[in-house]
């Protein structure tokens, strides 16, 4: 599903981000990466959707190798891979109707899917009467929700979710992530970069902690450990 | 791609539109006026060139026999001369023919040439055309060789003006059109690259969910061809209105003044400023989106 062998990136200046990285994550798992600031966390995120091409090692998603692709195929990698951020990246004149099925417009998804399909998933995140407002018609936890269902409209083998909840008060937080805990229960593979200590300790899931552009730890059911 | 990806494209570049109005009035604005300086231009090139067609085409090679050449030796240069390559047209002209043009040329003021037929001073001659206008300089000497050929006349110094002259007005006018074009172009890749930039974070976006870069840049493709368009439509209506109505003011006040007939002079003039101005919205867009697309 995703695997990395031997991955390291160094940028321009010096900097080394990641230093020889493996990792091996398989289909339908719920992995949290953990780590201080500047541990390489949003490095990792960067290389696995082929924003940056990692100065030595390989990456593979969905048995593909995609650490050398040319520019005009990236964008296929990343219909294979959701995203979710921090900052939920929405269109603001948009409504949400049309920020989810913007998604299918790209992979030029037939219209019957696309009317289908869009309900299907804003039912799942909960948004099915929100369909027409637009996101700054909406609270901070319903604009992730959109993001959210932006994300796995396409149906994506990897979602990848950097800080999902950063901006989100606790008790929103926690209804993200009963939305990604069904999403991952109906197979996607999950990656979820964050700092919420107490997210990490209640799930018990697969916990990959980096340090200093290693891996420090990786364990199966693991919590958020001491590193700040 | 599918129509309704098209119909998606073509409602983004006029929402864009829509939103920054002030910008799209501007470089419509813009492009109409560069249009219509480069209209102006087309017209007046189009009217220079016709004057020194029509001149050009009035250069004429005068031949003069001497008088005791024989009929025979008459016939003997006509199949020479038209066995040149260069040459278009012969004509005998008898000095007969030749008085009868002046009497025709002078009207009633000709009073002058009465009884001339009795003792003509004119002499017989040919009249030759050549396919081209400055080939004449080349068979000039050619001519002038053979026997029986007393005078070769051709409007020397004129012709080599003409064309020293139209020659310069054509590579000014090229010129000046060029410079124009180029300015418009990057007046509408200034313009897109206000809206790009204004949408950035969108473009980001739309690289994230797998978006391709054409995906991305045809909304501000069709955007550019539309500022365009829209830009030569105006310049080309203003400049078909103008110029018809100056052929027509300029058959009363100056009569006989050759300007170019409106149709289907100005179908022409209309076609090129469309043309030119779409392609310079397409290409100021594609300049501008070079940059933006690397996220």
């Amino acid at each position: 599903m995703l695997e990395l062998y031997a991955v390291s990136k160094i940028y321009g200046n010096g900097v080394v981000a990641l230093r020889d990285v493996d990792l091996k994550v398989n289909k339908g798992e719920f992995v949290f990466i953990v780590g201080p600031s500047g541990a390489g966390k949003t490095t990792l995120t960067r290389l696995i959707l082929a924003e940056e091409k990692p100065t030595k090692g390989q990456i593979i998603v969905n048995n593909k190798v995609v650490n050398n692709l040319r520019p005009s195929e990236i964008p296929y990698l990343r219909r294979q891979i959701g995203t979710v951020f921090q900052d939920f990246r929405l269109m603001h004149n948009w409504t949400v109707e049309e920020n989810v099925s913007f998604a299918m417009k790209v992979i030029e998804a037939p219209r019957r899917a696309i009317r289908k399909r869009v309900p299907e998933v804003l039912e799942m995140v909960g948004l099915a009467n929100k369909a027409k407002h637009l996101p700054t018609q909406l609270s901070g936890g319903e604009q992730q929700r959109v993001a959210l269902a932006r994300a796995i409209v396409n149906q994506p083998y990897i979602l990848l979710a950097d800080e999902p909840t950063g901006n989100l008060d606790p008790e929103t937080a926690w209804g993200i992530m009963r939305v990604l805990q069904d999403i991952n229960a109906q197979g996607t593979t999950i990656l979820m970069v964050t700092h919420a200590k107490n997210i990490v300790d209640e799930m018990r899931k697969r916990v990959v902690a980096l340090e200093g552009g290693r891996i420090v730890r990786d364990e199966t059911r693991g919590a958020y450990g001491n590193e700040n | 791609m599918r129509i309704r990806t098209w119909a998606f494209f073509t409602g983004q570049a006029f929402s864009s539109m829509r939103r920054n109005s002030w910008m799209t009035v501007a470089s419509i604005g813009t492009v109409a006026v560069t249009m219509i300086v480069l209209g102006i231009f087309l017209l007046l090139g189009g009217n220079i060139n016709n004057i020194a067609g029509n001149i050009e085409s009035q250069v004429e090679v005068s031949i003069y026999l001497q008088d005791e050449i024989t009929s025979g030796q008459v016939d003997d240069l006509a199949q020479k001369f038209a066995a040149m390559e260069q040459v278009a047209l012969v004509k005998y002209v008898s000095k007969e023919e030749a008085l009868q043009e002046l009497r025709e040329m002078y009207g009633e003021s000709g009073d002058f040439l009465a009884g001339l037929e009795l003792d003509n001073p004119l002499r017989n001659g040919f009249r030759l055309r050549t396919h081209r206008p400055e080939q004449v300089l080349e068979i000039v000497p050619t001519l002038r060789s053979f026997d029986g050929v007393a005078e070769v006349q051709y409007g020397q110094g004129f012709v080599e003006q003409l064309f020293a002259v139209t020659n310069v007005m054509r590579v000014v006018a090229l010129g000046l059109m060029l410079g124009l074009a180029s300015a418009a172009t990057f007046i509408i890749a200034n313009t897109i690259r206000i809206t790009v930039f204004a949408r950035r974070r969108e473009i980001s976006i739309m690289k994230y969910v797998g978006a391709t870069d054409w995906f991305i840049r045809w909304p501000f493709v069709i955007e550019g061809m539309t500022l365009g368009l829209v830009g030569s439509l105006i310049a080309a209506g203003l400049v078909a209105w103008a110029y018809s109505a100056a052929v027509v003011n300029l058959a009363v006040t100056i009569p006989f003044f050759p300007l170019v007939k409106p149709w289907p002079f100005l179908l022409g003039v209309s076609g090129w400023l469309l043309l030119i101005g779409t392609t310079i919205g397409v290409l100021g867009s594609t300049l501008s989106l070079r940059r933006f697309l690397r996220v």
